[in-house]
């Protein structure tokens, strides 16, 4: 427990050490912020437009999935291929450490961050929520909240866990951030040529299947859990975390 | 302490190592030498658990490195060659991480900090960023770092590489200090150090044991000469390998004729 503990407080802190987490950051809260303010906009619309959804209009928009795109691979691209770049994976493997502590403190470490990234966003939600600024009740229903969040923590587990595996694979740190993007990319883009689609073929099924966009536009924003969502996350994060373990046990053998 | 029983290490179809025994008794400080991509370095990765070796077995303290591959760790101080370190974290933070890493608790990791800190002579850097630090103190804080849980074994690849004289003498002088307390393998090329800090040597070539015992009896093996004309003649000649193939004959003993 120690070793992991001490593991996940370096990585963690390291996030504060380089450009890299406050460049992330900022472009987050930037691309967030703006987003709220088209809501905010929708919101307060007059005339017949507006939004059902206000989350909706803030996860379930094609331009925040661009963006977040970048967003897990450039957190997890430094874990693995940086320390192997530099060989201080070797004095890593020699500590008394298991090889899934080690990949198990990287993966909280930065699955900390990705919380902290969001943390920010909570200062919208007394708009959102319409509350009520006497008693700090919720005026509007707050599902749609609550599972939005819900559903950007595990879809951003699952894109973490992926750049995570991707990082253990190679010795350069850009090499790993492109090919999380590239892999991250599968779960993003298809939902881009919805319109072309014929809504009852098997390719809009299996699109609708994997599209993390689609997933938030549909249900998450809307307050609907889906369990077919949550468990395709979570075994993508699952496999990726066991796939990084062998990754590095491999590595003894060569 | 350590024991090596017919170790090999396959790279793909290179042979690395092939079939390196050797025995290191308690408080030992033994010299490892050999020339350049002779095996040393790979050995002394499988010792640590950074690789697995292909055959052959390899134990610390009685705890072998593939079975029980936590338990020898904790018994092992290792210092890698060239001395990786994460260069964006201030010494003392970069040890009290390196403590906690090797399971130290809270308490023991201030006290082995300031001891490592007083001991490797770091504590005039010790709020510096390891990035801005030069070459030599650079490998006092990998030797510091193998030192923080205060393990019986120490190994140490090449501490002496790429520093200056002055240096070089610190260091000899540390590691000889530390050899009182630790039992100690050590690599190196330079061998006026060997033979100032050691007590044994083993050398090895081409994947194999070459030469081994203490300093006395090597020397005395091959004609009281000094170390360098007897590791030029183990290592030098393209010969010896082929002639080691004839079966019996350990290549240090032919040459030796």
């Amino acid at each position: 427990m120690r070793p992991t503990l001490a593991l996940i407080k370096r990585e963690f802190t390291a996030y504060f050490f380089s450009p890299i987490g406050f460049v992330t950051l900022a472009v987050f809260l930037l691309v967030t912020g703006r987003l709220f303010g088209v809501t905010m906009n929708l919101l307060t619309e007059p005339g017949p437009r507006g939004t059902e959804f206000p989350m909706q209009s803030l996860l379930g928009d094609e331009k925040f999935w661009l963006v977040f795109l970048f967003i897990p691979p450039l957190l997890t691209m430094r874990l693995l291929a940086e320390e192997r770049g530099s060989g201080t994976l070797e004095s890593l493997m020699t500590a008394p450490i298991r090889d899934w502590q080690v990949v198990a403190g990287k993966y909280i470490a930065c699955l900390m961050f990705y919380v902290v990234l969001w943390l920010p966003t909570l200062a919208y939600l007394p708009v959102l929520l319409d509350m009520d600024p006497q008693t700090w009740q919720p005026r509007i229903d707050c599902w749609p909240v609550l599972t939005s969040y819900l559903g950007a923590f595990l879809a951003g587990a699952m894109f973490l866990a992926i750049g995570l595996f991707v990082s253990s694979l190679v010795k350069s740190q850009l090499v790993a951030a492109m090919i999380a993007m590239l892999l991250s990319l599968v779960f993003v883009v298809a939902a881009f040529w919805r319109p072309d689609y014929d809504t009852g073929s098997l390719t809009t099924k299996l699109v609708t299947f994997i599209s993390v966009p689609e997933h938030f536009r549909r249900d998450f924003t809307r307050g609907i859990l889906d369990t077919r969502h949550i468990v395709l996350y979570a075994t993508i994060t699952l496999l990726c975390l066991f796939l990084t373990v062998r990754s590095l046990e491999a590595r003894r053998l060569r | 302490m350590i024991v090596v029983e017919n170790l090999y290490k396959y790279y793909g179809e290179y042979p690395a190592v092939r079939g390196v025994s050797f025995e290191v008794p308690k408080g030992r400080v033994v010299g490892f030498l050999g020339p350049n991509g002779a095996g040393k370095s790979t050995t002394m990765r499988i010792l640590a658990g950074y690789l697995t070796a292909t055959s052959g077995k390899a134990s610390i303290d009685g705890r072998d490195v593939f079975w029980d591959p936590i338990e020898a760790r904790r018994r092992i101080g290792y210092m890698p060659e060239s001395c990786p370190l994460y260069t964006d974290m201030k010494v003392t933070e970069y040890l009290k991480f390196r403590a906690g890493l090797k399971g130290l608790g809270w308490g023991t990791r201030r006290k082995r900090v300031e001891y490592v800190l007083e001991r490797c002579w770091l504590k005039d850097v010790r709020k510096q960023i390891v990035g801005t630090l030069s070459k030599g103190y650079r490998q006092r804080v990998g030797l510091a770092d193998s030192l923080l849980a205060d393990p019986p074994v120490l190994i140490l690849d090449e501490p002496t590489a790429g520093l200056d004289p002055t240096q070089i003498r610190e260091t000899r002088k540390l590691i000889r200090e530390l050899g009182q307390q630790h039992t100690m393998l050590l690599s190196t090329h330079i061998l006026s150090e060997v033979e100032a800090a050691c007590d044994s040597v083993i050398i090895i070539y081409q994947g194999q044991v070459a030469a081994e015992g203490s300093l006395a009896a090597v020397r005395d093996r091959y004609g009281n000469q000094n170390l360098e004309d007897i590791f030029v003649r183990l290592t030098g000649q393209e010969g010896v390998y082929s002639a080691s193939a004839s079966p019996g004959d350990q290549p240090g003993l032919y040459i030796g004729r």
